[in-house]
């Protein structure tokens, strides 16, 4: 690995070439001359396969409050545009999709709804353009949380893997407690997000709980059909808990094919990303029981707004909101706000407004039920994480405890700085 | 590698059985596709780079056919012909207009329909996955314990099926008269043309015969696999292996050979879980360069 | 023989010239990132396919696995602009040149050991070898997460120091410098195809005994071709990272070897520029095609069918043919 200088040294270089390109960009496309055109925003996503569902979702949430917007008269008379562009999940395809909103779309800015493979694809190209980008799925740490990843005009507007590390630690940490739960192990897909999120769940259990010992990890591919091989070990070990950060139709998969084993009678399962209502419906027989993070669901928060927020979705689109959906809806909102108050497209302008802005939201758990855009690593946070058990029938989820924020903020920093990223 | 966690997994019996047991299911399953995949080539001489799509195909199909009926035998039956007709479709329209060309235009024209029907599929049944058909009533049963491993009697439901239809596509190669012509096509199809035989008859049926093997396969993997487009890119892949291992064109080897990828895939999660797939390229590689024929690849 | 060398060998450096020349100007009727985005990636795919095409049209070697040394050379070159080497010797502005070179240089190497087992074995075996080898290199990058960055590829961007004048952040200077490169290392590949060498690799195509009866050592030019293949597909590999600032381990896997392919289908392989029109074509599919419709496949499957089963060659092969019988 590289040492910390080298680092700094390196982003120094890229800082420099990064303003460069972005000078250039600015005088190759002066932002005065589009005034009576429409505002154009780049959607890199994926919408087809095992997580069509992320790309249809995601987009489905931006749509939601573009409309609003847009009927309501849009920015000056100006509209927002959508161009939405389907990468497969393949980094080189969200790389070159990117480039070409930019080049030849002329997008004004991005929306990232890539999972975090190509995330970091995108990240190179738009350090590179100057261009403004919203990422509003990717969950790996790193993205924002390591300097020599970050850029000034990326923002984050996801949930972040070292935060709900904190809160699903404390949560098992009661349960191990309760329960004697000794003999841990894991599954989770085998890539940067599965590894980053076990590695970091583990880490801060840990601290909870020094006396956990981890049995065996399977590492299944990402998309991998048959999860035989890992299931047969899991059964062997008979661990009194496992942690899972599968998603999606690989969770789906994992959980009917580990339930013939009878699987889940012997070990509490705490699977991070179950509790959306896309991925508890499609399993067959949604055992009772397990634990998960609250992903989205409309019981939490139990208020009004996420209700409405629920109601407006589903009424439109004929399926529940998922994770994603309030991911990129927060993201249009605190973009759309960022351009009405600065007035113009301007990366580094919106980029100014962006950070350190707090807002409102049915997501929201900070003061007042907002959440915030940290200025200093330019992630957001303050949004509700809560986890419970699951239930095969709506509501699906019982029993809800809330995180704390403010120990999720002191562990995390915790861990930056066992990282030497800050 | 932990070369500890796999000799302490083979000196338990619970651990090598239930290890065992699993890697027996893929790779039978494994042998369904891949059996299709080195039949097609043995008599037709063709590699069908599109073989994946066929196992894919048996999945949508069955789990089309589990919608309208119900039934769980049935439709996995409905969905191994479905494929079969696909296949007479798919040699008759294309693959035969490509018997004597090179191979770049062979592997371009297979390229081609992988992604027409990948793409199609998702027009069908839309771009989600869909979830498995399940397993069943019968088998929705606890798992048994034998030696303490624990065996799901669906699986072990699997590779007898599997091991049925393994035998009855040995009997049919080697003690049927179709067989004989089979084989006698595959060595001097000119001959067997002399002799007044529709060789296009067998070129065909050897090809809806592959297609059905990998449409079963399909079939059976969607009870309890999550059904998407693109799925039959990685068994496509662990096909290619089996058959160059194995030996192009030989079924005894194609068996031998899954049992093998099976077993490497199941041992292989317990001792170096972040390079299985490497390890069977290795492999391939190693029979490529000693032994080209494969296994039991016979010399032409 | 002589003089007829020398001849062409001025030919093709004047008409080398003049295309660079072109595209420069191309640059400026055409004052649209877009449309000069699109001419830089073709030139690049074009120069991946071309290499290819010596094995494939000139040698007759169906490689599957072309797209090994193409990753490789992204690689390379992303790992050597990311070392502290740069900083500790303070190569500094001389990081871009060297880079290169390595990338040329390493895929070569590579090409050659792989080179030397695969040759050995004829028509599918070959072609599945090549494969098989693609594969393990696959695999390798995936493991090797710490040197790698695994799936996600390589993270961080590279920094890009100007040197002699130019610096290739900026738009036209990269433009004009990819354009250079591809146009200098295809007029090189003409040479060696025009070679006695490149007609040796035709008589090995047509005829295999012939070539042995006169002589000449089949293997030896068969490795001398895969190596130059190889080392060609490593630059190609390696402008490709520089364009999108990262390597992915896609770039390694077959699907990307199945795309030169494509491309020589549709442009051709008899005919020396032919790949480089196939690449100009698929391009052009791709981000016409990718724009206007999420079923990219069935489109793209649907066009390669019509010249799989249609022209049955390449459209630059298929205007020659035309031409010579008028």
């Amino acid at each position: 690995m590289k040492n910390k200088k080298s680092y700094r040294t390196l982003r120094r270089k890229l800082m420099k070439y990064g303003f460069a390109g972005t000078a250039y960009a600015s005088i190759g496309f002066p932002t005065l001359l589009k005034a009576e055109s429409n505002i154009k925003i780049g959607i890199p996503t994926l919408l087809s396969g095992r997580v069509a569902q992320l790309g249809i979702s995601a987009t489905n949430g931006i749509k939601l409050i573009i409309d609003k917007f847009n009927e309501a008269g849009g920015f000056n008379g100006r509209k927002i545009e959508l161009i939405i562009r389907d990468s497969r999940a393949k980094p080189d395809e969200a790389a070159r999709m990117t480039r070409n909103l930019i080049n030849s779309n002329k997008v004004d800015i991005i929306l990232n709804c890539e999972a975090s493979s190509a995330s970091f694809a995108v990240q190179e190209v738009i350090r590179e353009s100057g261009t403004l980008c919203l990422h509003c799925i990717s969950e790996t740490s790193s993205l924002t949380a390591d300097p020599s990843i970050r850029t000034w005009n990326a923002f984050r507007f996801a949930r972040q893997g070292i935060h709900d590390a904190v809160g699903s630690a404390s949560y098992a940490a009661n349960l191990v407690k309760e329960k004697g739960l000794k003999k841990w192990m894991s599954i989770g897909p085998d890539y940067a997000y599965g590894r980053d999120s076990t590695a970091t769940f583990f880490e801060i259990l840990k601290k909870f709980s020094p006396n956990i010992e981890i049995v065996g990890q399977g590492w299944p591919k990402l998309f991998q059909p048959d999860y035989t091989e890992v299931i047969t070990q899991i059964v062997r070990q008979k661990p009194d808990a496992i942690y899972s950060c599968l998603w999606g139709g690989d969770l789906v998969s994992f959980i009917d094919q580990a339930a013939l084993y009878g699987t889940f009678k012997n070990s509490e399962l705490f699977a991070i990303n179950l509790a959306d209502y896309t991925t508890m419906s499609a399993i067959k027989n949604l055992p009772e029981g397990l634990h998960s993070a609250t992903r989205y669901i409309a019981a939490y928060p139990d208020r009004q707004e996420n209700r409405d927020f629920d109601s407006a979705y589903t009424s439109r689109f004929g399926d529940h909101p998922t994770n994603w959906s309030w991911e990129t809806a927060v993201a249009t909102d605190f973009l759309i706000s960022a351009i009405q108050e600065t007035k113009s497209l301007n990366p580094k302008n919106i980029s100014e407004s962006l950070k350190g802005k707090s807002r409102q939201s049915f997501i929201g758990v900070g003061e007042g039920n907002t959440v915030t855009m940290r200025s200093k690593d330019q992630t957001l946070v303050n949004y509700a994480i809560g986890w419970g058990s699951t239930l095969p029938k709506e509501p699906y989820m019982k029993d809800i405890k809330a995180a704390d924020w403010e120990s999720i903020q002191e562990l995390e920093k915790e861990w930056l700085t066992s990282k030497g990223w800050i | 590698m932990e070369v500890l966690a796999l000799l302490d997994c083979l000196s338990a019996p619970a651990c090598l059985l239930s290890q065992a047991v699993g890697g027996l299911k893929i790779g039978m399953l494994l042998f369904l596709v891949a059996s299709g995949l080195t039949l097609i080539f043995g008599v037709l001489g063709i590699i069908n780079f599109a073989h994946g799509i066929l196992y894919m195909l048996g999945a949508y199909f069955a789990w089309q056919a589990m919608e309208l009926t119900g039934h769980f035998g049935l439709s996995v039956l409905i969905g191994a012909i479905g494929v079969g007709i696909f296949g007479l479709a798919f040699e008759r329209g294309l693959i035969k207009r490509v018997y004597e060309s090179n191979l770049l235009i062979q592997i371009l024209l297979c390229y081609a329909v992988i992604l027409i029907v990948d793409d199609l599929v998702m027009i069908i049944w839309g771009d989600e996955f869909l979830s498995s058909i399940g397993v069943p009533e019968i088998f929705q049963v606890p798992p048994l314990f034998i030696f303490d491993a624990v065996i799901p009697p669906f699986h072990l439901a699997i590779i007898f099926t599997s091991l049925l239809i393994a035998i009855l596509l040995w009997m049919l190669m080697t003690r049927s008269r179709f067989g004989s012509l089979v084989r006698a096509a595959a060595i001097n199809p000119k001959m067997l043309e002399a002799l007044g035989i529709n060789t296009n008859f067998i070129r065909y049926s050897v090809f809806v015969l592959g297609s059905f093997l990998a449409g079963l396969g399909g079939a059976l993997a969607a009870s309890e696999r999550s059904i998407v487009s693109q799925m039959g890119n990685s068994i496509l892949i662990e096909s290619f292996i089996v058959t160059v291992i194995g030996g192009m064109g030989s079924i005894g080897g194609a068996f031998l050979a899954s049992l093998i990828i099976g077993m490497a895939r199941s041992f292989g999660a317990v001792a170096m879980p972040l390079f299985t797939d490497g390890l069977m390229f290795l492999i391939m590689v190693l029979v490529l360069i000693l032994r080209p024929r494969g296994i039991m690849g016979e010399k032409k | 023989m002589n003089v007829s060398i020398k001849d062409s060998f001025k030919k093709d450096a004047i008409y080398s010239v003049v295309s660079w020349i072109a595209l420069l100007s191309l640059y400026f009727i055409f004052n649209d990132h877009g449309i000069q985005d699109i001419i830089t990636k073709v030139a690049i795919l074009g120069l991946f396919a071309m290499s290819l095409n010596i094995l494939i049209g000139y040698l007759g070697l169906i490689a599957f696995g072309h797209a090994t040394f193409f990753a490789a050379g992204a690689y390379t070159l992303g790992l050597f602009l990311q070392s502290d080497f740069i900083i500790e010797y303070n190569i500094g502005s001389w990081s871009i040149p060297i880079a290169l070179s390595l990338s040329v240089l390493l895929p070569g190497i590579l090409a050659t050991i792989v080179g030397v087992i695969c040759i050995r074995l004829r028509e599918i075996y070959f072609s599945f070898l090549t494969l098989a080898f693609q594969m393990i290199f696959y695999s390798l990058i995936l493991a090797l997460v710490g040197i790698t960055g695994g799936d996600q590829g390589l993270m961080g961007g590279f920094p890009k120091p100007p040197f002699l004048g130019i610096d290739l952040g900026i738009h036209f200077h990269f433009y004009a410098f990819t354009t250079f490169i591809v146009i200098l290392a295809v007029f090189l590949m003409r040479q060696i195809i025009e070679s006695p060498f490149g007609y040796g690799l035709r008589m090995i195509r047509d005829n295999h005994e012939r070539p042995a009866a006169l002589g000449f050592n089949i293997r030896s030019h068969q490795l001398l071709a895969f190596i130059i293949a190889g080392s060609l597909a490593g630059l190609a590999g390696s402008l490709q990272a520089l364009l999108d600032v990262g390597a992915y381990p896609e770039w390694a896997f077959w699907s990307k070897s199945a795309e030169p392919l494509f491309m020589i289908l549709l442009g051709g392989m008899q005919t020396f520029l032919g790949p480089l029109l196939g690449a100009l074509i698929f391009e052009l599919l791709n981000d016409f095609v990718s724009a206007n419709t999420r079923y990219y496949g069935l489109i793209l499957g649907l066009v390669i069918l019509i010249f799989v089963l249609g022209f049955k060659k390449g459209l630059l092969d298929w205007i020659v043919i035309r031409g010579r019988k008028n």
